[in-house]
């Protein structure tokens, strides 16, 4: 799929922006601080619904906008994809609650419809790599669930949906159970709580257990092609709780290498076991106010020949791990969804040394449209920069590159 | 200097925006059309006003709102009294009451769970409906809470607690609206009406 246009107002550095996107490649130049990164932040929020550089939506809004009294933002863009073409909207509007505090509100269109965050699902795919992946590798676990749970939620909408019902039901469950940490009551308003959260719990767990077996695949075979066959990449998925696995039996079967429950155990199964489990735990989290089972804890480790990278690996060796998951996350999400998703690189090759930009170049030529952005073209070679649009990203404006 | 509206005027504006749906605008243009007319409509707006705080109060068998206590609806002796129909808000109870079709009796929760907005099931009228039940006649319990996380939250936990105590328990349909069209139906919502389909 490609993005046909882009069209930005108040949107970070931009106060307008009107762009036709031709397929191929498209390189952004410019120096520091013009708005290259937040062109591939728009799109990936119009992906996802959200930014992944913030949680907070309000520095989504352009600063002198914000400060003139005209709290908002708009994007839009138009996707072509194999089977139709569609326009997604994303707003972002100041208002005034009842009691007169400023709420931000986020409204999101597709074809002008007014959908839910969770039905972009599909609507646009993309891959993006920004130079702070390399958190993925060593930073906190929280950033590799939100990257599994926005790699998941793009292309497949059980997940989306299981997402959000048990989010909501993590978030009352905890509110429940520091209500009665506190003041006590009735325990039982746990049970329905429970039950949706087992059944969304066990939709994420299985869903990331075959995600993270198919990246691991696809990751292994082309960290392998960047090594030069030196080192074997492996993710191994950690689930917090697995139903699949009792305690007991973990021992008896490989982790990261099984994509789906063991043959005889139905989802009926899964969901009764992580529901004997929260039993199971239930004074134990009700005396700690909150919720200690589930994905939300879950884990996802990157290890070279069985060394985990988080903690041993070198700076380098991280990047390669990266440029390895972000690779296998292409070819995942092509064969998932049955067309490439559009690449965006941020900055990523000034990082890498000739042989991995000599590939990762080429991945390029795999999709149907990328965005990269750059402080200087000519790291690029001649070839690819005769296959490239050249522009220019200066102050919030985008023009030919000259 | 510059001169704002008399106080009087702005204290109406104040009170009348920390209404729902209703902001300083709306607010301000109510109280002009108020001031404006020569009619007696402010002083029969404060009498009714006044008469609501005063002469309203919670039924105590089914908590919805009256004047007269029990309700007319739990006094009607032609209604069926070996069925209760369980709401979330007194409004609710008038958009059952239209339909013409339901003669038992109500019980307003005034609420549905929702731990994140404080309201826990010591909030809502539940001991008070777990009583009745117990003590009455009741054979049938109708869940009629709303289709929203929170009401579905509100009547799987009523559900747990009834079943010991009622034959029939019954949640409220969900399906297509009347008059729509299949093809505009969200998936949600045409998921449950399959789920729910009637032998025919």
């Amino acid at each position: 799929m490609h993005i046909r246009s882009l069209s930005l107002e108040n949107f970070r550095t931009y106060t307008r922006l009107e762009l036709e996107c031709p397929p191929g490649p498209i390189l952004l130049c410019g120096s520091n601080a013009q708005g290259k990164t937040s062109l591939l932040e728009a799109i990936y929020c119009l992906s996802t619904g959200h930014s992944p550089l913030t949680h907070v939506d309000r520095h989504l809004i352009n600063w002198t906008a914000a400060e003139q009294d005209m709290g908002y933002a708009r994007l839009r863009a138009e996707v072509v994809s194999r089977s139709r073409a569609l326009e997604i909207a994303l707003a972002l509007a100041n208002s005034q609650t009842r009691t007169g505090a400023q709420r931000l509100q986020k409204q999101i269109r597709i074809d002008r419809q007014v959908r839910q965050p969770r039905h972009l699902t599909g609507c646009l795919n993309v891959v993006l790599f920004l130079p702070q992946d390399i958190d993925l590798v060593a930073g906190p676990p929280a950033g590799r669930r939100r990257y599994l749970d926005d790699t998941l939620a793009q292309v497949d909408a059980d997940y989306s949906a299981a997402l959000d019902v048990y989010r909501e039901a993590l978030r009352q469950r905890n509110a429940l159970l520091r209500h009665l940490a506190e003041r006590g009551g009735d325990a039982s308003q746990l049970d329905p709580l429970d039950a949706r959260l087992a059944r969304s719990g066990v939709v994420l767990c299985q869903s990331r257990r075959r995600l993270i077996a198919d990246l691991s695949r696809y990751a292994t075979r082309i960290h392998s092609e960047l090594t030069g066959g030196q080192e074997w990449l492996k993710l191994e998925y950690h689930p917090n709780f697995d139903p699949a696995l009792p305690p007991g039996l973990a021992y008896q079967m490989p982790m990261g290498e099984l994509s789906g429950p063991p043959d005889g155990i139905s989802a009926d199964d899964l969901v009764n076991a992580f529901r004997a489990e929260l039993d199971r735990r239930r004074k134990d989290e009700i005396a700690r106010g909150m919720t200690l089972t589930g994905p939300h804890r879950d884990e996802m480790r990157f290890t070279a020949d069985g060394v985990d990278l988080g903690t041993f690996g070198s700076r380098g060796q991280q990047r390669t791990a990266v440029l390895a998951l972000k690779m296998a996350q292409r070819e995942w999400m092509t064969e998932t969804a049955g067309e490439p998703p559009v690449l965006l690189l941020d900055e990523v090759l000034a990082e890498l040394d000739m042989q991995r930009r000599a590939f990762l170049l080429a991945q390029v030529g795999q999709v149907e449209q990328a965005l990269l952005t750059a402080t200087d073209p000519t790291m690029f070679g001649a070839d690819f920069l005769s296959r490239a649009l050249l522009l220019r990203v200066e102050r919030g404006i985008v023009g030919p590159y000259t | 200097m510059m001169f704002g509206a008399p106080p009087s005027v702005t204290r109406l504006i104040e009170t009348l925006s920390e209404l729902p749906g209703i902001g300083p605008k709306t607010a301000s243009r109510l109280t002009f059309f108020l001031l404006r007319g020569e009619t007696d409509l402010p002083l029969r707006l404060a009498d009714a006003l006044r008469e609501l705080k005063e002469r309203t109060r919670f039924c105590s068998v089914c908590f919805n709102i009256t004047e007269a206590d029990p309700c007319p609806i739990c006094s009607d002796p032609a209604r069926d009294r070996s069925s209760i129909c369980v709401v979330e808000e007194p409004l609710d109870v008038l958009a059952i009451e239209r339909t013409e079709q339901f003669r038992g009796l109500y019980h307003v929760l005034h609420g549905a769970l929702s731990p994140m907005e404080g309201i826990f099931a010591e909030n809502l009228r539940v001991a008070e409906l777990l009583q009745r039940v117990q003590s009455g006649t009741v054979t049938e319990v109708i869940l009629a809470t709303n289709p929203t996380g929170e009401g579905d939250y509100t009547a799987a936990y009523l559900l747990s607690k009834l079943r010991p105590m009622v034959a029939r328990l019954t949640r409220l349909g969900r399906g297509l609206p009347v008059g729509g069209d299949l093809e505009y139906a969200d998936q949600v919502t045409l998921a449950n009406a399959l789920d729910g389909r009637q032998d025919l």
